[in-house]
């Protein structure tokens, strides 16, 4: 699961900082945008979030606790930001006052973390690295005004920044253990000695370099319950009543720019158990029109066991949605391709016949008649198989094979009786030309041993028919040319 | 209609004709019969096929029936050079096969030129009253997702056939299909109607109602395909 995400616009701009060239030349640029000169409002006060239990995993992407606290985390802020793995960083400034200062917000936060079963360690600072810093440090750190944020930090260990190991350790060798040290060196030297990006860190610590951070956005679920004013189980009824469920839906994810890829409805009865009626759809879709068409048909086939009093929308995950835009051409037409209403029709067909009901045709290289071809799922997009596909792969070399092949294969091969050793179906058979022996498969135990013979029947259908090579020299119907 | 009568779609070549004549009929105000009818076709891959359907080939749109004696008679060998011309379009569109009634052979389609990944195999089993398959079928003709539908149906009533040809119209498809020979009593409202018996090699096509052509039997054999990649519209 991933989280969606946006450049948090409120946050100062830092272009200037992070593209200085010469480091020590950032301090001057970094003053004239401090935040201060650009927010008219107060200065921000971060609440950094640290979850010890997380720090030793090391996994990829966000852990889904992480996310689940910072969705919880957005009941105080809008400005929540995710600092992987293991930490969550609040800016709470115009917070506080709801929830009774820093010592309340504190106090709520914990209970929140408490009912997600985590311990945390808080701390609050001006800029979000401290805050994430000091939360590291596991001591109590509380530092409300900018201008103590130096001496506050002074005493916290080094390695609470999260350095690289081997800078720590050179930094240890010159006697520099603590960030109260590391702010005194020179900066020109460290810079040269260690990289621009640990000064930029340590400027973004003291709040001398703008510090922007993603805003993390939960992802939300469309979920939506209607009552019914009178209990119905007419189709048409029903989905009459999901109709205005299904547009908001689609203004839902139209707004986000997302798509589902499964819905579930629910049909609640007055005594039974809720149905469910579930659809998938074979790419993401946000189109109103288009889900109402497909709910339809899913709902004529539904056995309702009572009238239905009230029924809910429960829409998948969002999912981002590829935009289409329309041809200039009808599909069709010259330079028209197969469009998108080719994935129309196979979901609009899934949905009344069932997934399995709609396949599409392969080869397999293999001279076994039924072993040649195979069923597949039809392409998810149509346009993607518009160009035909080079016909030279090894299935093809089957295809290329001269002797002639049937049209229409039986399920199974139809066993035939025998009058004097020569097959006979519906009357005689006329056996044509020369047998083909089919021998393969000793591999996979579907061992076959067969002489295949063109025939004609006595109404003039051409058959394909074959003779075991083993005793009893059984013959089999297997194919009809059409 | 006569024998003699000029036949619609293809153009009369009258080496004598009075050239006055000529320019008259070529003015754009005067309709002819013949011509009103004319719709764009897809050539069925058999010379002597398309010199005697209306416009020179298998219409674009709408519904033809084929009422062969009994299945397997040669009545998919007849659509096969069509379709297979029509999967290999780039900008081909699917080629639907609803409910066919055993399967088809994948390796025999491939030989004949078709490309599998355009065919879409339907297996409509009935739910409810209304019949799957031929609901299936118009859906198909209807979507303007497919160049061309197979269906193969007993029993269709008049009412549903009429259906299926004006979806044909509006997905701008070609609706093919395979009906048993007795249907041929029941009047339909197919642009084309065909019977089909095997000859050795071939077959013979007799046509039974030609929307704008002409009725008369026609000769083939299997041999005698063309293959040629098919002119965009």
């Amino acid at each position: 699961m991933r989280a969606p995400r946006t450049i948090d616009l409120f946050a100062p701009a830092d272009l200037p900082a992070r593209n200085a060239p010469c480091p020590t030349v950032q301090p001057v640029a970094a003053r004239s945008l401090s935040p201060r000169a650009i927010q008219p409002s107060r200065a921000p006060l971060w609440l950094g979030v640290h979850v010890p239990e997380l720090s030793g995993e090391a996994q990829q992407g966000t852990p889904r606790s992480l996310l689940a606290l910072a969705a919880r985390a957005q009941r105080f802020t809008p400005r929540v930001s995710l600092a992987p793995p293991d930490g969550v960083l609040l800016e709470v400034r115009s917070s506080l006052h709801l929830f009774g200062g820093v010592e309340g917000l504190r106090e709520a936060l914990l209970g929140e973390c408490a009912e997600l079963k985590r311990t945390v360690a808080l701390a609050f600072a001006p800029t979000p690295l401290a805050a994430l810093v000091g939360a590291r440090a596991e001591r109590p750190f509380m530092v409300l005004d900018a201008a103590q944020l130096t001496g506050s930090l002074a005493p916290v260990p080094l390695t609470a920044l999260r350095w690289p190991q081997e800078s720590i350790e050179r930094l240890a060798c010159l006697g520099v253990r603590t960030i109260g040290q590391v702010l005194r060196l020179p900066r020109a030297g460290f810079a040269q000695r260690f990289g621009a990006m640990r000064l930029t860190d340590l400027d973004r610590l003291t709040g001398r370099a703008n510090d922007p951070r993603e805003r993390f956005e939960a992802p939300a679920r469309f979920r939506r319950r209607r009552e019914l004013s009178y209990e119905s189980a007419s189709h048409a009824q029903l989905a009459a009543a999901l109709r205005p469920l299904l547009d908001e839906l689609g203004g839902f994810l139209t707004a986000r720019q997302c798509g589902v890829l499964a819905l579930e409805c629910l049909f609640w009865h007055r005594r039974h158990a809720p149905t469910r009626c579930e659809l998938r759809l074979g790419e993401p879709q946000a189109d109103a029109q288009r889900l109402v068409k497909l709910l339809d048909e899913r709902l004529r086939t539904l056995v309702l066991p009572e009238p239905v009093r009230a029924c809910e929308l429960r829409a998948g995950l969002p999912v981002s949605r590829r935009l289409h835009s329309a041809g200039l051409w009808q599909p069709g037409e010259r330079g028209g391709r197969a469009e998108a209403s080719g994935v129309e029709l196979i979901e609009r067909l899934r949905v009344r016949l069932g997934d399995e009901a709609i396949e599409t045709l392969e080869l397999v290289p293999d001279h076994r008649p039924e072993a040649a071809w195979r069923r597949a799922a039809p392409g998810a997009c149509a346009g993607a198989a518009s160009a035909p596909p080079p016909q030279d792969g090894p299935g093809a070399q089957g295809a290329r094979r001269k002797a002639p092949r049937p049209l229409w294969l039986l399920p199974a091969p139809r066993r035939l009786r025998q009058h004097d050793g020569l097959p006979r179906y519906r009357g005689a058979l006329y056996l044509e030309g020369e047998p083909e022996r089919i021998e393969s498969g000793w591999w996979d135990g579907r061992d076959v041993a067969r002489d295949y013979y063109n025939a004609r029947d006595a109404r003039g259908r051409r058959l394909w028919l074959y003779r075991e090579r083993e005793r009893p020299h059984r013959w089999f119907l297997h194919g009809v040319y059409g | 209609m006569n024998a003699d009568s000029p036949r619609p779609g293809v153009a009369p070549s009258r080496p004598q004709a009075d050239p006055r004549l000529e320019r008259l009929l070529a003015h754009p105000a005067l309709w002819r019969a013949g011509a009103a009818t004319r719709a764009p076709v897809w050539p069925s891959g058999f010379a002597s096929l398309d010199e005697g359907l209306p416009g020179g080939g298998w219409p674009r749109s709408g519904l033809i029936e084929i009422l062969p004696a009994r299945f397997g008679q040669g009545e998919l060998q007849l659509m096969l050079p069509a379709l297979a011309a029509l999967t290999a379009r780039p900008e081909a569109r699917w080629c639907v096969w609803v409910k066919p009634p055993l399967q088809p052979f994948a390796p025999a389609l491939a030989t004949a030129g078709m490309v599998l990944a355009r065919v879409l195999i339907v297996r409509a089993t009935d739910r409810g009253r209304r019949p799957a398959a031929l609901w299936a079928f118009e859906q198909a003709l209807g979507s303007g997702a497919c160049d061309s539908v197979l269906a193969w149906a007993r029993h269709a009533p008049i009412r549903q056939l009429r259906r299926l040809q004006l979806a044909a119209q509006r997905g701008n498809a070609l609706g093919v299909l395979f009906r048993p020979r007795e249907s041929a009593r029941e009047n339909s409202p197919a642009m084309l109607r065909m019977a089909l018996e095997p000859r050795r090699g071939g077959a013979r096509v007799t046509l039974l109602k030609s929307r704008g052509g002409t009725l008369r039997a026609l000769d083939l054999t299997w041999e005698a395909i063309r293959r040629e990649p098919l002119e965009a519209s």
